[in-house]
């Protein structure tokens, strides 16, 4: 009911500049509206009814309409809803206003609508190009319908990245563009004074993998399932899901009981060993390899136990459109029982010597500060938004699978450090194990999956998310012909994360910034499909190709 | 001081956990999914595999009236099983082979089967009689994206001009 409520209201105080509002789901509310009054009903929204920002994306309509689809999504978290902004701007000369200088977190993703689709979001701070690599052609938009998926371009040689100068009187120091510690491409630039970081440049989004192109380009219905896993190396079960759940929710087919249970005892069993993982990294970041050695000493059981329940350590390859393709069979129960009670032991002596360790406190407590009214502001979710004692957790907020019938706890601590964000992550992987239990203990008899016998009809649309190790997983699906997605958008928790980076490590010294980083489980694989910049001073320059290498030429030796 | 002790205590109870991989074998568990073996004998050519499959790692090509190519690049797997799921003459099984690690992936992981196929009396191409593929509801084959012009886009990527 919460969604027509919702949807009255807004239409209520924007009269005709809301078109459309369709609230055909209570917890989904998909509004239409001129794109003028963007900014104003995304004031409306963050400001006053206290929505989050989750992302934004573009939809090439063009065949259709002539037009550009370009959605906001939001969330409101109390009322359990998620809400879908739609306006739809001109084909030939596509502009929109930009609510970045309304709200920081959706600086990313305006300007990868800009990239992908073409759609310039006017007003933007820093309009410099996001996803795309530095000498991709201006008017070649890859994510429209009239670009092919295997385009690819003459690379251009003698491109560099677009460098911000540091504030004066500051050294810069690379940290890449390999992360020394996860084998993961990225760029941080940190300046720093002394000791004293004083701001960040950061450049990623180096391994595009065009997954969202190949989902509406190629692939069918079920074989997005498997690319979907792909998108993160660690926590790729829950993007099969939140998939599945967009298509199912679109196309009103039931899951059976038995199939969610056993989503949520895959999607516990993932956040357990992602956490697990985790904490070894950090430990290992910190130079304390005894937590790396131990930690993941403590997990191999735990993967040898999925490979068991689904085939793979990881990439479960569990899901399809309709339910999970392998039934848990009884006689594992008592496995998966087992192995967690080892681990429970384990974990909670070591959840009983970590907060008092001398060593790793010093290191970590008071570092990587995130106040929480930042962490709102750059939309940052799970764990890191948890540790800045902001109370959201999809899994409790937005239930799905089988989450509404077992007990799930959040936890949240309000210290906004790097400590936090430990014990965060220390409790859940207890509170995970106590879930599978819980699923376990209740979980039915039946069939794994539905019985599919109609084609998925075109044009519905569905939002889901997941509680992913790292936040909120968010999946907008809306369905076209061919058997597969007109337009699939995915938000990986880490693409929201990653821009809080800059106020995390500012003011810590240089030696903190590998934890800061660290600390909120960065999986730029998730992200790869560009960047963020703070600077001191607040300016931020753009540099065109030209400028680029002119700077290039002036600051080599002359030959 | 505890803490350390602590630390200490979980540390020696794991005792040595090592195993002497790769010097003796780690079995996966059960149900693996690990390379898939194709029985080339059951095979009917209905080509169920490449409709199904991810990463469009199976293409079909019918090669003359009568012969159905099937041509298997196993580089590109990713073990995900659909592929035996579908086969409707259980032709496909996932083994537990997973050491596939090879200087030469796309040539040594290449498998390639030929089936012979009745002809259409009205088209002159080969065809295969209805089956349980039926249910598989998925349209048309993805070879032509792979192998266009007989080229592989994969690997020599369509070039567009910048301008």
């Amino acid at each position: 009911m919460a969604a027509q409520q919702f949807g009255d209201s807004l239409k209520e105080k924007f009269g005709d500049r809301v078109l459309a509002v369709d609230a055909a789901e209570p917890d989904q509310l998909r509004v239409e509206i001129v794109p003028e009054s963007l900014v104003e009903v995304a004031d409306y929204l963050y400001n006053d009814q206290g929505c989050r920002f989750v992302i934004n994306g573009g939809t090439d309509r063009r065949e259709r309409n002539g037009k550009f689809l370009i959605t906001h999504f939001f969330a409101q978290d109390e009322e359990k809803l998620y809400i879908a902004v739609h306006a739809e701007v001109d084909g030939d000369d596509p502009r929109i206003d930009s609510i970045t200088p309304t709200i920081p977190g959706a600086n990313w993703s305006e300007r990868e609508a800009r990239d992908m689709v073409g759609v310039v979001p006017e007003g933007h701070p820093d309009p410099r190009r996001l996803v795309l690599a530095d000498d991709w052609p201006e008017d070649l938009y890859p994510l429209r319908t009239d670009v092919e998926h295997g385009v690819k371009p003459p690379s251009c040689a003698g491109v560099a990245m677009p460098l911000v100068e540091p504030p004066e009187g500051a050294s810069v120091v690379p940290i890449g563009p390999y992360f020394p510690v996860l084998e993961e491409p990225e760029y941080f630039r940190i300046f720093v004074e002394g000791e004293t970081v004083v701001g960040a440049d950061y450049r990623g989004f180096y391994n595009h993998r065009g997954v969202e192109k190949l989902g509406c380009s190629v692939l069918t219905y079920n074989q997005i399932p498997f690319i979907a896993e792909r998108i993160c190396g660690i926590c790729g079960f829950v993007h099969s899901t939140s998939y599945c759940q967009a298509v199912e929710q679109a196309a009103g087919i039931e899951v059976p009981d038995r199939a969610e249970y056993i989503r949520t005892i895959v999607l516990e069993l993932e956040r357990v060993h992602s956490h697990m993982l985790w904490l070894g990294i950090a430990g290992h970041i910190i130079g304390f390899d005894t937590v790396l050695m131990q930690t993941w000493r403590m997990r191999e059981p735990l993967m040898w136990l999925c490979e068991r329940i689904t085939g793979n350590r990881k990439t479960y390859g569990m899901n399809l459109v309709g339910g999970v393709r392998r039934d848990i069979e009884p006689e594992v129960y008592g496995d998966i029982t087992d192995v967690l009670a080892k681990i429970e032991k384990e974990w909670r002596a070591l959840c009983d010597a970590i907060p008092g360790d001398p060593t790793l406190m010093a290191r970590l407590k008071g570092t990587g500060e995130l106040p929480e009214e930042k962490a709102r502001e750059l939309a940052a979710v799970g764990p890191t938004a948890r540790g800045s004692g902001i109370a959201i957790d999809v899994r409790v907020d937005h239930p799905y699978a089988a989450y509404d019938r077992v007990e799930v706890k959040k936890c949240v601590y309000d210290s906004c450090d790097n400590v936090a964000r430990v014990l965060v992550r220390l409790d859940e992987t207890l509170e995970a194990i106590n879930i599978i239990r819980q699923a376990l203990a209740e979980i039915p008899d039946g069939p794994i999956m539905a019985e599919i016998d109609e084609e998925i009809p075109p044009g519905r649309q569905a939002m889901s998310a997941v509680e992913a190790p790292r936040g909120e997983v968010f999946h907008w699906l809306l369905t076209g012909e061919e058997n597969r997605p007109e337009r699939w958008r995915v938000r990986a928790p880490t693409y929201a994360n990653l821009q809080s980076v800059p106020t995390m490590v500012t003011g810590d010294t240089l030696a903190d910034v590998p934890i800061d980083i660290g600390s909120f489980d960065p999986c730029f694989s998730c992200t790869d499909r560009m960047e963020v910049t703070d600077v001191k001073s607040g300016i931020i320059r753009v540099y065109t190709q030209d400028e680029m290498l002119a700077l290039r030429e002036s600051k080599q030796p002359a030959r | 001081m505890l803490s350390k002790l602590k630390e200490a205590i979980l540390c020696f109870a794991a005792g040595i956990v090592t195993l002497m991989y790769p010097f003796a074998p780690h079995d996966p568990e059960e149900d693996f999914r690990g390379y898939p073996e194709v029985d080339v004998n059951r095979c009917i050519g209905c080509g169920g595999c490449a409709a199904v499959c991810p990463a469009r790692a199976i293409l079909i090509e019918d090669i003359d009236q009568t012969t159905r190519r099937i041509t298997r690049l196993r580089e590109r797997c990713i073990y995900c099983g659909r592929c035996a799921d579908v086969c409707p003459q259980d032709a496909i099984t996932m083994t537990k082979q997973f050491e596939l690690a090879s200087d030469k992936a796309r040539e040594d992981l290449e498998h390639v089967c030929e089936v012979f196929m009745a002809t259409c009396k009205r088209c002159g191409r080969c065809y295969e009689p209805p089956s349980p593929l039926d249910k598989i509801m998925q349209p048309g084959y993805r070879d032509d994206e792979i192998k266009r012009g007989g080229q592989d886009p994969l690997y020599e990527p369509v070039e567009v001009s910048s301008e």
